[in-house]
């Protein structure tokens, strides 16, 4: 039993690490978007925004999955799935990412700036070499709480079909008509999520070399 | 610097988009089967981590006869029909009752004649259809013990629906099972070969002699799709024919269940 989860451990990996390593960095896109001195960038975005954390991710799920058939009649097979499952998990958590990058890029001082600016440095290298180290100081904890709902969420993507760990779960609890297949299930979520959080306590140690001890 | 990172994620998402358009409109494989593998014995996971069931070796078998590659799709059962209007399913073929759906799918003949039946712990005191009144009964979602229950032209049904306390839908029946145990309910509706398969594994449960309603299982093709509902119904028949239906009716159980 334990060997049937652990197949169905692969797509929630998949799910997890591509979700993970396409919206770090299109949040960071968003966040500039959303930042935008022009007005319709930042509009268009804030639209955006709101509407990814406004509706559930399951109904996202639907609409990009079967979007294409009932607006344009487009018919996809189920080879479509995952990637449908990996858009709308990166477009979701691109919109969550890209406030938290926000949040973390307000809250440097101006004053970094305008040092940085007499020190020569260009607009750049300014963001590159001053702001963003501060800034994944800053959000980390956040970006740690965000992953950790990522890996749970991750069973959302059986409303299109695609069986993950969850699912697996599921139907080897029907087949044995017990519940003992939940526990397991759970136990590898925790276990998974340990390991993530431990990574970034690891990662928010490493970062935080100028703190006052 | 923000405009150049903008252009090159924008550029780089809509590549990513087009090459996944392109390669995923095509079909898989030759026949893809749709099913709730929740639902023992007709299709669920085995030891080794391979669909099983009545309606999976059914299908496959069919599948190999016309020398068709075979997907299964394990599908979650309120999503059948999106799934087969988009085309991720070309069937829907999972003990898939015909009666009262006769109109909405292509469907092949029937190949089973099921009975909807009322399963209960054997302490409830439950022991007629009658004696549900003012109980809370359980049903699967989207299934036809619930469409059986809320049949708007069946004005017995109708009745013994309103004398209930409650109608509860659950999205499999393993969780309903709990529920019953657990007293959140006190009986479930569901079709008869899979009543006998939970029984069976499970202590403490009755099934009522007295039955809900007859109807017939079939093959849920997309309403058109004649071609490919043709060319199953033409396999199946040649299993019934030379004792590979009854042979895998004996395997799963549900010889006695079913009869034909």
């Amino acid at each position: 039993m334990f060997r049937l989860l652990l197949e169905g451990m692969g797509n929630t990996l998949l799910i997890f690490f591509v979700t993970l390593i396409a919206s770090l960095p299109v949040g960071l896109g968003v966040s500039f978007c959303r930042m935008s001195k022009k007005p319709i960038i930042r509009w268009v975005t804030k639209i955006y925004i709101s509407i990814m954390r406004g509706t559930p991710l399951m109904l996202q799920l639907l609409v990009v999955r079967y979007g294409p058939y009932l607006l344009f009649g487009i018919r996809c097979t189920d080879a479509y799935d995952i990637y449908a499952v990996l858009i709308a998990f990166i477009v979701n958590y691109a919109a969550y990412f890209a406030e938290i990058y926000r949040s973390g890029i307000e809250s440097v001082p101006v004053g970094q700036y305008e040092a940085a600016q007499i020190l020569g440095f260009g607009k750049v290298q300014t963001f590159f070499t001053v702001i963003l180290p501060q800034v994944i100081k800053r959000v980390l904890p956040s970006i740690t709480n965000e992953t950790i709902t990522l890996v749970k969420d991750t069973s959302l993507a059986f409303a299109i079909g695609l069986v993950e760990m969850f699912t697996r779960a599921k139907q080897i609890a029907s087949k044995e008509t017990s519940m003992l297949p939940y526990l397991f299930a759970g136990i590898l979520y925790y276990i998974f999520n340990y390991a993530v959080a431990f990574g970034m306590e690891k990662a928010e140690k490493a970062f935080g070399y100028y703190e006052i001890k | 610097m923000k405009k150049s990172i903008i252009r090159v994620i924008s550029l780089a998402l809509l590549l990513g988009l087009t090459v996944i358009g392109a390669a995923s409109c095509a079909q898989t494989a030759d026949f893809i089967v749709g099913f709730d593998a929740d639902f023992p014995p007709y299709g669920y996971i085995d030891d080794n981590g391979e669909y099983t069931g009545f309606d999976i070796e059914l299908a496959k078998e069919v599948a190999m006869r016309n020398g068709w590659s075979i997907e299964l799709k394990a599908i979650d059962w309120d999503t059948k029909d999106f799934q087969l209007e988009s085309g991720s399913i070309n069937c829907i073929w999972n003990g898939f009752t015909m009666t009262g759906r006769e109109d909405d799918y292509t469907w092949s003949a029937a190949y089973v004649d099921n009975s909807q039946v009322i399963v209960t712990s054997s302490a409830s005191g439950i022991s007629s259809i009658s004696d549900l009144a003012g109980k809370t009964l359980a049903v699967q979602s989207d299934s036809s013990a619930e469409s059986v229950m809320t049949d708007g032209e069946n004005p017995e049904m109708l009745a013994l629906t309103a004398s209930l306390k409650e109608l509860k839908r659950y999205p499999e029946y393993n969780t309903a099972f709990i529920a019953l145990e657990s007293g959140a309910v006190d009986a479930i509706a569901m079709d008869i070969g899979v009543a006998k398969y939970q029984i069976a594994s499970r202590t403490g449960f009755i099934m009522l002699d007295e039955i809900l309603a007859t109807e017939q299982y079939g093959i849920g093709f997309l309403a058109g799709n004649t071609e490919l509902r043709d060319a199953v119904s033409k396999t199946l028949k040649e299993l019934m024919d030379d004792g590979t239906f009854d042979r895998l009716a004996e395997r799963f159980g549900i010889d006695g269940a079913i009869k034909w």
